[in-house]
């Protein structure tokens, strides 16, 4: 399953939700095509270095959602380097995912932020 | 492109992609590694560190690529091919372990290909006409008629004739027969042969679409007496007689002494069920008396009807138009009243009396089957009980349960697979050799072989029987207690309190069915040797029977018959080694002639309830050479001829039936129907005379093997002009074993008629036998079925025993 480890090695290793990756992903390719390396980093930085992907769950979270036809790839030539990559876009298909995906996520965080709220005694 | 070719190329195109999403994987990863390791060489690190650190950041290349490529694949398949593997990886290791399991499936799927086979061939294969859907045949069927012909299902000529002009569903229709007639071939040598002729009009063949190889068809005309002196005959035949002779065109044959020219040649592609009686390899057109054609001849039914339908008229619409019609013949006609039709699909006539006994046969061997399946799971139960440390060190390495399931039923499945392929192999020999058998009562039995449908049929069972008896064994055999099945120096596991119990389940079942079939076997078995070993009723020993046929060409009157064959029987009786001869039609085990009788004190108003008995005709002889014993009254004497008055002999039976209380030596009775009733007289079929009965004779069996001896009155045919036909048959008592005067019987007959042959040459026993033929051949194949049942199940259990022994 994929999964997102936090960068940093904390001791409590948190699996976040399954799905998440996948969002995550669909979200990065909303930009643009990108290149496997290109997402990894891109979620890396956009996240201030807490989550990093582990390359383990990305090829397959990849190559799963090119199965599901949610993206598609392509080798193409990067603009850069004289170099062929692998690039990845989103299907039609693949932005109606991510809106159920984000509405999903989305009621997911206000639950728990409901259970979270600080209690009267705090 | 054959299926073999396309699915090697799926295959390969299936392989030729996944390689090449290795290597685009592969191609995806290595370019991010190095995006990875230049970004740690900006960062200043040696490139070659920069790189090995990238691949440690990177981690496991392979797993991802396993990963992805379980994405990808069908992977069951693989797995699936892998477990095949494995299974016969370890089959090969417990070779008596798979040989008894396989021999024990081949058995029991090979008993059921064969005999699925049969039902293939005579229920399930396409007939092979054009639109064979749209053939029918078409019966009369009667309530409470007492009707005197052989085929009491047959319409008149003149129904079918009204029959086909007043049916809007029928295309064309069409009355035939099949007639033994002498046959002599003029040109080529050889003696006379009393052959099966088919008579049929042109409509015949176009009703099945046959076209002559060469030749032409029958005309319009040549239906009409006189000019039907045409002949076509079978490819066969053709190939024998004529060395397939294009010349044979124009040829002449004899039939019945009469010339015959040669105006076609038909493909062999009519099977011998599609014709009444025998197959016939000649056939004349259907020359329509001109009799048959006024209303005299409604009453005569018996005719074999044959009907292509209109493209698409269904059955029901069919059987409803006719029944409408029939409906109106029976108003118009006093001799249709009661009188119904029927119309059934052509196919359903191919299995004919056979159907019960295949669906017999088909219990017999499902049965064999349950039992070699039953087997199996033993085998498999105790098989696994065996393996358990086994599949426990697997289960330990981290194969799930469905795993461990998985692999066991690989194994069963490749064992019926195996089982199948080699039963389909021992049925393929045993159907050779049964074709190779000369079936002459069976002769439906020579299409059957094997097909594609046959094929389907063996790995349906193949694949169900490993699915079903290997599941249950496999799931109990992966219920393990791992702790237990793997301590060091613990006992080979006993087997748990519920596998013990399936155990003995699979065991009681095993001998349920093998006493079932036992029983069967032997209940056939007993009525066979009942059905054989009964008394007839004559002296059965060195009596033999001989066919002739006298054709009205030549033997144009009653006296020239008569004169015929009391001449033939004279020359017989003088021959050395013969004792006794009579020319007769009466004789066990059927006699096949029954004649409506006025006997005084019976008055009747109905048909149903005329009085009748079994009939025929004989001469002075008759009584001496069957051995049937004189009651009471008198036998036969030669003063009894055609001027004198016409005498009968009765059975104990007749006696009992119409004479129950007086003597009936010495009284007078009508043979033939009622005058009142107004039934038509047949040709040389029905008598109307009246005869003094002198003497009562023992009874014997003119009904059949089955049943009890019926009413019998004899008479002498030279005082019964009527019924004095062409058809004869000639009994001959013999010193010693019969066959050795035939030949002498036939050149004295030669001697008399160059022309006529001498046909179904039998003795009585081989009569008999041949009467049982059909169920002697069912009921050998069940004893063997259940003989292989009772191998299979005493295997089973002796394997069972003494596993559950060497546990203890």
């Amino acid at each position: 399953m994929p999964t997102i480890t936090p960068a940093r090695k904390t001791p409590n290793r948190t699996e976040l939700l399954q799905g998440t990756l996948d969002m995550l992903i669909l979200r990065t390719l909303l930009f643009g095509p990108a290149h496997g390396h290109q997402i990894a980093k891109h979620i890396q930085i956009t996240t201030d270095d807490v989550l990093q992907v582990e390359h383990g769950s990305l090829y397959p979270a990849l190559h799963r959602m090119e199965r599901k036809g949610w993206i598609v790839a392509k080798w193409e030539i990067a603009k850069d380097r004289n170099r062929e990559f692998k690039y990845y876009r989103l299907t039609p298909a693949g932005k109606k995912q991510l809106v159920r995906e984000q509405s999903r996520w989305k009621q997911l965080a206000a639950a728990v932020a409901t259970v979270l709220r600080p209690a009267p005694g705090d | 492109m054959s299926v073999r070719n396309w699915l090697r190329m799926r295959i390969a195109a299936a392989v030729g992609q996944r390689r090449n999403r290795d290597v685009e994987l592969a191609r995806e990863l290595e370019a991010h590694l190095e995006l990875e390791a230049e970004e740690r060489r900006e960062s200043g690190l040696p490139s070659q560190e920069a790189r090995y650190a990238a691949r440690r950041a990177f981690g496991n290349t392979t797993r991802v690529q396993e990963d992805v490529r379980e994405i990808w694949s069908a992977i069951w398949l693989e797995r699936f091919a892998r477990d095949l593997q494995y299974a016969a990886r370890s089959l090969r290791k417990s070779p008596g372990f798979a040989a008894v399991a396989i021999l024990t499936l081949a058995l029991g799927i090979g008993a059921n290909t064969a005999i699925f086979s049969a039902i293939d061939a005579l229920m399930l294969r396409p007939l092979p006409f054009t639109a064979a859907e749209q053939l029918v045949r078409i019966y009369s069927i009667q309530k409470g008629m007492f009707n005197t012909f052989a085929n009491p299902d047959g319409p008149s000529a003149l129904d079918v004739r009204d029959f086909a002009q007043r049916s809007r569903s029928i295309q064309k229709m069409v009355a035939y027969d099949t007639w033994a007639k002498n046959v002599s071939f003029a040109e080529s040598a050889g003696q006379p042969e009393q052959m099966a002729v088919g008579l049929v009009p042109a409509a015949y063949f176009e009703i099945l679409d046959i076209r002559p190889i060469i030749g032409r068809l029958f005309s319009e005309d040549e239906n009409q007496e006189g000019k039907n002196h045409v002949a076509a005959i079978s490819a066969q035949l053709w190939r024998n007689r004529f060395a397939g002779d294009p010349s044979v065109l124009g040829r002449k044959i004899r039939i019945n002494g009469e010339p015959y020219t040669i105006v076609a040649v038909m493909p062999d592609a009519i099977p011998a069920w599609v014709e009444p009686g025998r197959h016939s390899e000649i056939w004349t057109p259907f020359p329509y008396s001109p009799d048959m054609w006024s209303e005299s001849g409604r009453g005569e039914r018996g005719y074999a009807v044959l009907a292509r339908l209109k493209p698409g008229v269904s059955l029901e619409q069919a059987q409803a138009d006719l029944s409408v019609i029939a409906a109106a013949l029976a108003a118009e006609h006093p001799v249709d009243q009661g009188v119904g039709v029927a119309v059934k699909r052509l196919a359903g006539s191919r299995v004919g009396a056979l159907r019960p006994m295949l669906y017999l046969l088909m219990g017999a061997v499902s049965l064999i089957l349950l039992i070699a399946c039953v087997n199996l799971a033993n085998l498999l139960l105790a098989r696994n009980s065996a393996r358990q440390r086994e599949l426990a060190v697997r289960a330990a390495l981290g194969a799930g349960r469905g795993g461990l399931v998985r692999q066991l039923l690989a194994e069963t499945l490749l064992l019926s697979l195996i089982g199948g392929a080699v039963g389909f192999a021992c049925a393929e020999i045993g159907l050779r050799a049964l074709a190779r058998m000369p079936a002459e009562n069976l002769p439906q039995l020579g299409s059957v072989g094997i097909d594609w449908r046959v094929l389907t049929f063996t790995l349906l069972v193949s694949l169900v029987t490993s699915l079903l008896f290997g599941l249950a064994p496999a799931f109990m055999g992966t219920r393990l207690n791992l702790v237990d099945a793997l301590k060091q120096g613990g006992r080979s596991v006993t087997s748990g309190r519920s596998s013990q119990r399936v155990r003995s389940l699979l065991v009681i079942t095993e001998m349920a069915m093998c006493l079932t079939l036992l029983v069967g076997a032997s209940l056939l078995v007993r009525s066979i040797m009942r059905l054989e070993g009964q008394n007839l009723g004559i002296r059965q020993d060195n009596l033999l029977r001989g066919r002739i046929y006298l054709p009205p060409v030549r033997y144009t009157n009653p006296g020239v018959r008569t004169r015929f064959c009391d001449d033939f029987a004279t020359r017989v009786r003088a021959l050395p080694g013969v004792i006794e001869a009579t020319v007769t039609t009466v004789y066990p085990p059927n006699n096949g002639w029954t004649q409506m009788l006025v006997i005084p004190g019976h008055l009747v108003t109905r048909i149903q309830d005329v009085p009748s008995a079994q009939f025929g005709v004989a001469d002075q002889h008759f009584l001496r050479t069957l051995g049937i014993p004189l009651i009471r009254g008198r036998d036969f004497a030669e003063s009894d001829g055609a001027t004198s008055p016409p005498v009968a002999l009765i059975s104990e039976e007749f006696k009992r039936r119409y004479f129950a209380t007086e003597d009936p030596i010495g009284r007078k009775i009508h043979i033939g129907p009622p005058r009142s009733l107004q039934i038509a007289a047949e040709e040389n079929i029905t008598d109307d005379v009246d005869v003094t009965i002198i003497g009562v004779i023992g009874d014997f069996k003119n009904a059949g093997l089955a049943l009890a001896p019926q009413p019998q009155i004899t008479v002498l045919y030279s005082q019964h002009p009527l019924v004095n036909g062409g058809f004869k048959d000639i009994l001959i008592r013999t010193a010693s074993e019969p066959h050795l005067v035939e030949s002498e019987i036939r050149s004295q007959l030669r001697a008399l008629d160059s022309d006529m042959p001498l046909a179904a040459v039998q003795t009585i026993d081989e009569l008999v036998e041949r009467q049982t033929g059909g169920q002697r051949f069912t009921t050998a194949l069940l004893a063997s079925f259940a003989v292989a049942g009772l191998a299979l199940a005493v295997v089973g259990i002796y394997g069972v025993v003494s596993f559950l022994v060497a546990q203890r």
